[in-house]
């Protein structure tokens, strides 16, 4: 009896879900190539290589002016808006460079779409905010647009708490609804990559927490690159972790791994509070 | 135990106490089989029994690295706070007493293998057959209290282990008195007084585990209490 219970302990099952992740065995969505940025004479990114995997979180810390949210705005760049700004490397959505030539921008950034800090909402109705990127598109079947929104606010675990005021303004929600009505305005748009700027920096903890549990459940869909001042929420939510400092990636890999044992002293003082 | 693991916003913590909850059980359902079958080893002269008990060895070990790497995991990452982290401290430390039962349970095994070969007949071991039961009965108590959160099932364990003490003190006086009568006998009595203080050992760590757990419901720190003060103590804090 006791023999039978000990060959149904299958440990090797168990130890899977401890096993660190591996960059070599994800899709790769987003590839950074020797990636240069100057704002004017000032070098910000100092030649970055790396890959963002398909349908997983990646985070980026580092001290502020390290230059994370800088090359997040790269993903769908938003840099172009800055005159100064000038760009040497590539950047590959799938296959395609997206810096080039010929590139259309809009669509994009319906590709790749991004969240910040503060949360944005339009003047609107909630449900003309999350309908806004279809109308754009030029969709405007009714019922193509009541689903998408459902779906939208669904996605963001926003459906529950506003199914019946749809149609009142999204300025009268709190600070933690606005933030995950714009995540639902974002997704609506069905993009493949999903950029989050410091998207739970303004919130209270629990709205905090609910957010980190909806990128948990976003990650089956897109493919989340986040950039958080908070490292314990970087270790929280991501699979991959990236450490920046100064304009270079110092380490990327595995959140766990970077998080209980990080392979540069660097790292190591930065998560644990010794500089930065 | 499982009012621990659920009700947190974050479905992904949830998920990591219940496997955490779970592998500590497993382990603990490992050692206690490993006590069971090195006792009936060793009574009955089984040598097959015995060599299983040092194979599930490896097992334990392995379980043990596992949930140690859980728990580092969890305090890096989730920053546990309260109910969770006492959950995760203690059954961080709670996994080293598993562990060390079974390695008791293991020399208990080789002690058997060693007493087969040597060609002892297993009659005279009335001490280890009856110190023996009461502590297979606390480990399995024990893992019941965990799995259920039970203190007063927990305090009752500690209150047996001195009832294992003072048997285990009798039948060593009783031994020792046995050899200086029988000088021939000393080998084999010297046997069954390593088997008995393996099993003293056991108790003991059960009982350490058992303290861990009332730290874990209630977050007391009873681990240098004696048992008589025990109850006294827990009732006090409600």
């Amino acid at each position: 009896m006791s023999e039978e219970k000990t060959h149904s302990i299958d440990i090797s099952a168990m130890q899977r879900s401890q096993q660190a992740l591996r960059i070599e065995d994800e899709t790769v969505c987003l590839s950074v190539k020797d990636l240069h940025l100057y704002y004017g004479e000032k070098e910000a990114l100092k030649g970055v290589d790396m890959v963002i995997p398909e349908k997983k979180v990646t985070a980026f810390i580092g001290p502020s002016g390290c230059g994370k949210s800088t090359l997040l705005r790269c993903f769908n760049r938003m840099n172009d808006l800055v005159d100064s700004c000038r760009i040497t490397g590539e950047i590959n959505l799938h296959d395609s460079n997206i810096y080039a030539k010929g590139t259309d921008v809009a669509e994009l950034r319906r590709r790749v779409g991004m969240v910040f800090q503060k949360p944005n909402p339009f003047p609107k109705s909630i449900y003309e905010n999350v309908a806004y990127g279809l109308r754009i598109q030029g969709i405007n079947k009714k019922r193509v647009i009541d689903e998408t929104v459902e779906w939208a606010l669904r996605s963001a675990a926003l459906w529950d708490e506003v199914k019946d005021r749809l149609h009142e303004s999204a300025l009268g929600m709190s600070g933690g609804q606005q933030q995950r009505l714009v995540i639902a305005r974002t997704v609506a748009v069905k993009p493949e990559v999903l950029l989050l700027d410091e998207p739970a920096s303004a919130l209270d903890p629990i709205s905090t927490l609910k957010i980190e549990e909806l990128i948990h459940e976003l990650k089956k869909d897109f493919t989340i690159a986040i950039v958080t001042h908070n490292m314990q929420q970087a270790a929280r939510v991501s699979d991959y972790t990236a450490f920046m400092y100064m304009g270079d990636l110092i380490e990327f890999g595995d959140t766990n791994s970077l998080f209980t044992n990080p392979s540069k002293q660097q790292t190591e003082d930065y998560i644990t509070g010794r500089y930065g | 135990m499982q009012e621990f693991t659920t009700d947190h916003i974050s479905q992904q913590f949830n998920k990591e106490l219940e496997a955490l909850r779970q592998h500590f059980l497993t382990m603990g359902g490992v050692v206690e089989n490993q006590v069971q079958d090195a006792l009936q080893a060793l009574l009955e002269s089984n040598g097959e029994l015995a060599e299983k008990v040092k194979a599930q060895d490896k097992i334990v070990n392995e379980l043990d690295g596992l949930i140690d790497d859980e728990c580092n995991r969890i305090l890096a990452i989730r920053q546990p706070a309260a109910s969770d982290l006492r959950m995760i401290v203690s059954i961080s430390k709670a996994v080293g007493e598993l562990e060390r039962m079974g390695d008791e349970a293991k020399k208990v095994a080789r002690m058997a293998l060693s007493l087969i070969e040597e060609g002892e007949s297993p009659r005279g071991y009335v001490e280890i057959d009856r110190i023996g039961q009461m502590v297979s009965r606390m480990v399995h108590d024990t893992l019941d209290a965990y799995a259920r959160l039970d203190i007063e099932a927990a305090i009752k364990v500690a209150e047996k282990d001195r009832r294992v003490d003072q048997e285990y003190e009798a039948s060593m006086r009783s031994l020792v008195t046995y050899m200086m009568e029988d000088p021939r006998s000393i080998s084999r009595v010297m046997n069954v007084i390593w088997v008995l203080r393996s099993l003293e050992r056991i108790a003991d760590h059960a009982r350490h585990t058992c303290q861990h757990l009332i730290f874990m419901v209630k977050g007391v720190n009873v681990r240098h209490v004696s048992a008589s003060d025990l109850s006294n103590m827990i009732t006090k804090k409600d």
